[in-house]
């Protein structure tokens, strides 16, 4: 039954990605985006209430694009301070009137990048970016806690997991991804539609797929 | 797939409250109001013209040569592609050093474009294929292209430090291409040498060279532990 739920949405997704995903969004600002844009421009402006109000807002959002990064909440503790703290730091760069989150995710991105970098060099064991991560086996009983985003992504190449995240997770469109990852939307959408592909066949594989539907029941 | 990630989107993170106080009393002492960046069309106008005044004061001190050389129509398809070129990579520049901005190129395909840009008119404008002391006069003329960059890449750095770099390397290579294309306008103007494979090879030169110096640097810089962020 879950299954028959999941695959048409797979399938969906796959042509959404295909023609532009909420390309409304690109043009019309949501109610939050323009609260955000308040929120950081009052921030700009020294007002403690607005940064406070930023940091309980976005914290969570921050702290959960991070888990599903590393798969770990204590880098996850640790990432967030630090970005920030890089954002206290490149609040100017902020330019009233233009989309935040893709200005706050650009900044995380940095934060994990360099996380990489120093952990490469810590370890001596350099990973490059968009390494495919070991296939961890899925179980039932993990499938039935499905919310633990990143259980459900890790199989997933880094730079396709950043994207999948910020687009179905944290709804951003993808001109605001695009602009977050500094790269084109087709770009986005490539990563976007091949993230989904893999994420299909893990179903498949696990038993999850088409002429199974039973077994997930 | 589409239900699993929303179902996902909608289970609050938890953050633990002491850390967000963590992070509330690490930003309040500091929080003071900041100016904005300046919009970035007046950062891209200040790079253009801080290319094209190095250009011109170098030609100006070296000698306008090479411009009162070449036809007028050479004259205006050389530096109409010359300032196609500093103006995109200016642009280039500057969403390097704005985080969330949108971008028409990688760093990459922007540098690229400007090296096809420059050997595209070049090869079309010169077919004198004749070489005379090419490697003395080619070293004699990157290095000139090359001195000229460096002022411009400082001062272009200068214009950019309140920016934050995403990708220091990227920018780094971006800049240095700038830099690079104000050595080679300066050639154009300066240089009364005009067979074709000194200007493809040795004009050409200044900006992958110069790119990868801006690069080189950003990423030492980098890799420094010495903070270098701004503040």
């Amino acid at each position: 039954m879950a299954t028959q739920l999941l695959l048409p949405t797979i399938d969906s997704f796959s042509r959404f990605a295909e023609c532009g995903y909420n390309r409304a969004r690109r043009f019309a600002p949501m109610a939050s985006d323009i609260d955000l844009e308040n929120l950081m421009v009052r921030y700009q402006q020294g007002d403690l209430a607005a940064a406070n109000s930023l940091i309980q807002g976005m914290s969570p959002r921050l702290h959960r694009f991070f888990v599903v990064q590393f798969s770990s909440r204590e880098h996850a503790d640790d990432l967030l301070q630090e970005v920030w703290l890089r954002i206290h730091k490149a609040r100017h760069t902020y330019r009233p009137g233009e989309p935040v989150l893709p200005w706050l995710y650009a900044i995380a991105r940095n934060i994990r990048v360099d996380h990489y970098r120093k952990s490469a060099r810590t370890t001596g064991q350099e990973q490059p970016l968009d390494e495919t991560p070991e296939a961890e086996t899925i179980t039932t009983a993990e499938i039935e806690r499905i919310p633990e985003l990143d259980v459900l992504l890790a199989p997933l190449p880094k730079s396709q997991r950043e994207v999948i995240t910020m687009l179905k997770v944290e709804g951003m469109s993808l001109e605001e991804v695009a602009r977050a990852t500094s790269s084109s939307i087709g770009s986005v959408k490539q990563k976007a539609h091949r993230g989904y592909e893999k994420l299909r066949e893990r179903l498949t594989m696990l038993g999850l797929g088409k002429g199974k539907v039973g077994e997930l029941q | 797939m589409d239900e699993i990630l929303k179902h996902g989107a909608r289970t609050q993170e938890r953050v633990s409250p002491e850390l967000l106080d963590r992070i509330a009393a690490s930003v309040g002492p500091s929080l003071e109001p900041v100016r904005p960046l300046p919009p970035p069309w007046a950062i891209e106008v200040a790079l253009v013209a801080i290319a094209t005044a190095i250009a011109l004061a170098g030609a100006a001190k070296a000698g306008f040569d090479g411009f009162l050389g070449l036809s007028v129509s050479y004259r205006v398809i050389i530096f109409c592609g010359l300032a196609v070129l500093i103006f995109l990579a200016a642009s280039e520049w500057v969403s390097e050093n704005i985080p969330g901005r949108r971008r028409r190129f990688t760093a990459g395909a922007a540098v690229a474009v400007t090296i096809a840009g420059m050997l595209a008119v070049f090869g079309i404008l010169f077919r004198d294929y004749h070489t005379t002391r090419f490697l003395h006069a080619g070293v004699a003329c990157l290095g000139f292209g090359l001195l000229h960059a460096i002022p411009a890449a400082f001062l272009g750095w200068l214009v950019l430090r309140r920016g934050f770099a995403v990708n220091a390397v990227t920018a780094g290579l971006v800049g240095g291409a700038l830099a690079g294309l104000a050595g080679v306008t300066m050639l154009e103007l300066h240089c009364p040498n005009f067979q074709a494979l000194h200007i493809l090879i040795w004009h050409t030169a200044v900006v992958p060279v110069s790119a990868a110096v801006g690069a080189l640097l950003a990423w030492m810089r980098d890799e420094s532990p010495i903070p270098n962020r701004p503040t």
